[in-house]
């Protein structure tokens, strides 16, 4: 039909179709055959009388209705469809402009009409929509095109405008349903948005994702978050069943196929938690769930399921179990530390007497099983010795209502079993600050205690033993002056004899006998001597009291006081005296008992064998006196050499064990060393130390 | 030896007091005497055969007396020993006494006890030197045997019978005689049993 029309651009008419029947209405003049022309003018009407009725018919069901504005007059012609749409009857009354735009809703008024001169004087047709108000008051939203070629006057040859149009034509469509349609259609599609996005989002969250998988045709989808579980990017293109299998750990492959393929026979959902190996080579735990669909026939056809990254909450998990275990672990080695130091804690409030935490160890300080289930705090207050509890209770109820800390240094408990513990408990006010709240510990100190009345009563013993060695040195010490003394009295007395001799002679000889006479006179002198040494030995002074001591001296002294007791016991004694050996503040007499007693011991260990006791004396590095002492006897016990220090520990029938103790506690009140090392070629050398407290002269 | 020979008594003290003291006393009862400081010095003293003795302090610088008794023991030095100590002990003595000490004295002695223990052991070294002597004489006479008179002597003094000497050696019994009669005569023995004592006294000295 568009060559019948003479000047219409085909576009026109294609993109307006509700306007096509009016085109029918600019042919009726073209007809050129007369003679059949009111047959024709009569099927032409009829079939215009239809074309009216289909376009009526037409514009009803699109709800779009047509209109002509006469600019001049502002009248204002509407089709039926218009009424209707503008909530009137049908041609219910003529329309005006100023009528029409009575009925455009007032906001959109000025917007719609505003425009009306320039877009026709630029050629434009304005599309518009707008609001109307019924009659009924109901607002519907219209959407109105005006015609460009039927608004325009008679156009030029180049098919454009020369004049001001006199009339509008245009056309007027109800889209109040279609535009709630597409406002509930996008709200739909942004509710869908952002659902999606939300999942999306939830999905990250929770670092869930999911899948479909066909099972007819094999086809795998993911979710986004899926691909990033799996450590790739929904970019990297789909999936198959091959390459999630490979990126299944290979130890957990076989289970979850084996899983998902028994899901697919039983229909029971499927669920496993397996590693995933992504392509940067990192490990994830994720925990995979999967439900059977089934097609009308009941064949499985697709399975769907969940994929969670589980990784990080077993790593908490993981954790936390670690950390309990550290917990439960330190727990126990509190108790260990409970139990080994014989101390409890607690925290209890004494004003109400309730116990709000009490170790193992309290019960078993109390004389009680722990694992026998709880004790009320009365039971353990019970214990306590009816002659203390004044004492215990008495502190306790002052600091409780002071507020402050508290300690019973010491009380007595009895014990179920009847044995009596002594004990010390030390009370720290809770912090919380309620009255009578107080945590604490309570240790048990009878073996201290003990201890502590045995530790007085061996330094007791120590101190009586250390009188008794020093009255036995003595003795030692006569006993070896003893040989010196005797020399020069066999020397006198035989000299004695020998001038006796020689007046006998006939006759006598007087010059043997006076020679004989001045040597015994020589060696009384001598033994007075040696009595004067043993007298200076004797009054040396009260142990507290200190000197410079001459240590060479003393070495020479003691070596020449136990020579004879060497002798006796086939020992010969050697001195390495460095000239060196620094003179040292000290006692004489302590410095004496610390020679002798190494000494004693040195031959000691040679009695029976004989042999080379060897005193060496030199100033070390840090300008200490170094004495050692060594012998070639029976050497140091086996074991530890350090036991030869230990009191009473001693080889001699008659040894007291305490030398060697002695000889330690003295060196060691001077800030010195003792020390003992085996020797090679077998015996045992004894080393001492001791600071010179500098101001000693060399 | 000649009984005029005067005999010495040696002194080994460290101790100079006693030392001389000692000398003197040994000296008033006319006998000669050597002192030293240590054994060493004596060792270095060259000793002729007249009787002697040796005063032995026990305690000497280095080696001790009864050490020092061991060594001239080992090295085959007969001399009677007179040990004096300022403290002797009962074992020590012992020990001395056992090696052939002549006696163990504790300082200070009675002088008696000590000139009469020097008599007593120039008296033993009186007695070791004429057994000494003996014996050398006996093994000079020896020395004269032929070896199938030493071997015959051998079977002889064990007790074998003329018989069984000549079935061992694998001679007849009438050399085995002969042989026997040279071994008496060359050995100055009167007896079997003479003959007998003397092999006694040169086993020692025999191989």
């Amino acid at each position: 039909m568009s060559n019948n029309l003479t000047h219409a651009p085909v576009e026109a008419a294609d993109r307006l179709a509700a306007r096509e029947p009016v085109e029918y209405m600019g042919v009726v003049g073209d007809m050129t055959e007369r003679k059949r022309a009111d047959e024709e003018r009569l099927a032409l009407a009829r079939k215009l009388e239809e074309s009216n009725a289909k376009l009526e018919e037409a514009q009803r069901v699109a709800h779009v209705g047509h209109w002509e504005w006469d600019l001049e007059t502002n009248e204002v012609v509407w089709s039926d469809e218009t009424y209707r749409i503008f909530g009137l009857k049908p041609q219910e009354r003529a329309m005006n402009f100023a009528a029409v735009r009575e009925m455009v809703h007032p906001d959109d008024r000025e917007s719609l009409y505003g425009g009306v001169d320039v877009d026709l004087s630029v050629g434009a047709y304005p599309v518009a929509e707008f609001r109307i108000v019924r009659p009924s008051g109901e607002f519907r939203t219209v959407h109105a095109i005006t015609s460009k070629r039927w608004s325009a006057p008679p156009v030029d040859s180049n098919g454009e405008a020369s004049e001001r149009a006199r009339k509008l034509f245009g056309t007027v469509q109800d889209i109040t349903e279609n535009k709630r349609v597409e406002e509930e259609r996008q709200a739909l599609s942004r509710d869908l948005q952002e659902s999606n996005a939300r999942l999306e989002q939830a999905q990250r969250l929770v670092h869930m994702g999911y899948y479909e998988w066909n099972l007819m045709t094999g086809r795998v989808t993911w979710s986004a978050e899926l691909y990033r579980i799996y450590g790739l990017s929904p970019q990297d293109g789909p999936i198959d069943m091959a390459l999630v299998s490979e990126m299944i750990h290979p130890d957990d492959r076989e289970r979850v196929f084996r899983e998902s393929d028994e899901a697919i026979h039983s229909g029971v959902p499927a669920s496993a938690e397996h590693r995933v190996i992504r392509p940067d080579g990192e490990v994830r735990s994720v925990h995979g769930l999967g439900t059977v669909k089934r097609d009308a026939t009941g064949r499985a056809c697709e399975m769907f399921g969940t994929v969670q990254d589980i990784t990080d909450r077993k790593r908490a998990e993981e954790a936390l179990q670690r950390s309990q275990l550290e917990l439960r672990r330190e727990q126990a080695y509190l108790a260990e530390a409970q139990g080994l130091t014989h101390t409890g804690s607690w925290a209890a409030n004494f004003l109400t007497g309730q116990n709000h935490h009490v170790s193992d160890e309290i019960y078993r300080l109390h004389g009680f099983d722990p694992s026998k289930g709880p004790l009320s705090a009365d039971s353990f207050y019970k214990t306590i010795h009816p002659d203390d509890e004044p004492v215990v209770w008495g502190i306790i109820t002052n600091a409780s209502h002071a507020r402050t800390d508290f300690e019973v240094p010491e009380y007595r408990i009895c014990r179920p079993d009847g044995t009596i513990r002594l004990l010390r408990a030390i009370g720290h006010h809770s912090p919380s600050g309620e009255m009578g709240e107080y945590v604490g510990i309570t240790m048990d100190i009878t073996e201290r205690k003990r201890a502590e009345t045995e530790r007085e009563r061996l330094r007791q013993l120590e101190a009586d033993l250390a009188r008794v060695n020093r009255v036995n040195l003595m003795g030692e010490l006569a006993a070896a002056l003893a040989h010196e003394i005797k020399q020069p009295i066999t020397a006198s007395v035989t000299s004695a004899n020998a001038l006796l001799r020689w007046l006998a002679h006939d006759p006598p000889d007087l010059d043997r006998a006076r020679a004989a006479a001045s040597r015994i006179e020589e060696d009384a002198n001598r033994a007075a001597d040696v009595i004067d040494s043993l007298r200076s030995f004797y009054k040396t002074g009260t142990p507290t009291e200190r000197r410079i001591i001459n240590v060479k001296e003393i070495i020479e002294q003691m070596s020449g006081l136990l020579s004879g007791e060497a002798d006796r016991h086939t020992i010969t004694i050697y001195s390495e005296v460095d000239p060196d050996t620094p003179n040292i503040l000290t006692n004489p007499v302590q410095l004496q008992q610390v020679f002798m007693n190494l000494m004693l011991n040195a031959i000691e260990a040679m009695k029976d064998i004989g042999g080379t006791l060897t005193i060496r004396s030199r100033i070390n590095p840090e300008k200490h006196l170094f004495v050692s002492i060594s012998d070639t006897g029976i050497g140091l016990p086996t074991g530890s050499v350090e036991r030869v220090f230990e009191p009473f520990h001693t080889t001699k029938p008659q040894g007291t064990g305490m030398g060697l103790t002695i000889t330690r506690s003295i060196v060691e009140s001077y800030g010195g060393r003792v020390w003992a090392t085996a020797n090679q070629g077998g015996g045992a050398t004894l080393h001492f130390n001791l600071p010179c407290r500098g101001d000693a002269p060399v | 030896m000649k009984s005029s020979a005067v005999p010495t008594v040696f002194i080994v003290d460290d101790d100079g007091g006693v030392r001389r003291a000692v000398q003197d006393l040994v000296e008033s009862v006319g006998l000669r005497a050597e002192s030293f400081a240590t054994g060493q010095e004596f060792l270095n003293k060259k000793r002729n055969s007249d009787p002697s003795c040796l005063v032995l302090d026990v305690r000497l610088p280095q080696m001790s007396g009864l050490e020092f008794q061991q060594m001239l023991a080992d090295v085959g030095m007969q001399i009677p020993i007179i040990f004096i100590t300022a403290h002797g002990d009962i074992p020590m003595s012992v020990r001395a006494l056992k090696s052939g000490a002549v006696e163990f004295l504790t300082k200070p002695f009675r002088d008696q006890d000590l000139l009469d223990a020097i008599q007593q052991a120039l008296q033993r070294d009186r007695a070791a030197r004429e057994q000494q002597d003996e014996v050398h004489q006996l093994y000079g006479r020896y020395l004269a045997l032929t070896a199938r008179e030493r071997a015959v002597m051998g079977l002889v003094v064990s007790g074998m019978l003329n018989k069984q000497i000549a079935s061992e050696i694998g001679i007849s019994e009438a050399t085995v005689k002969i042989h026997r009669g040279n071994v008496m005569q060359k050995m100055q023995a009167g007896s079997l049993i003479e003959l007998v004592r003397i092999a006694d006294k040169l086993k020692p000295v025999l191989p």
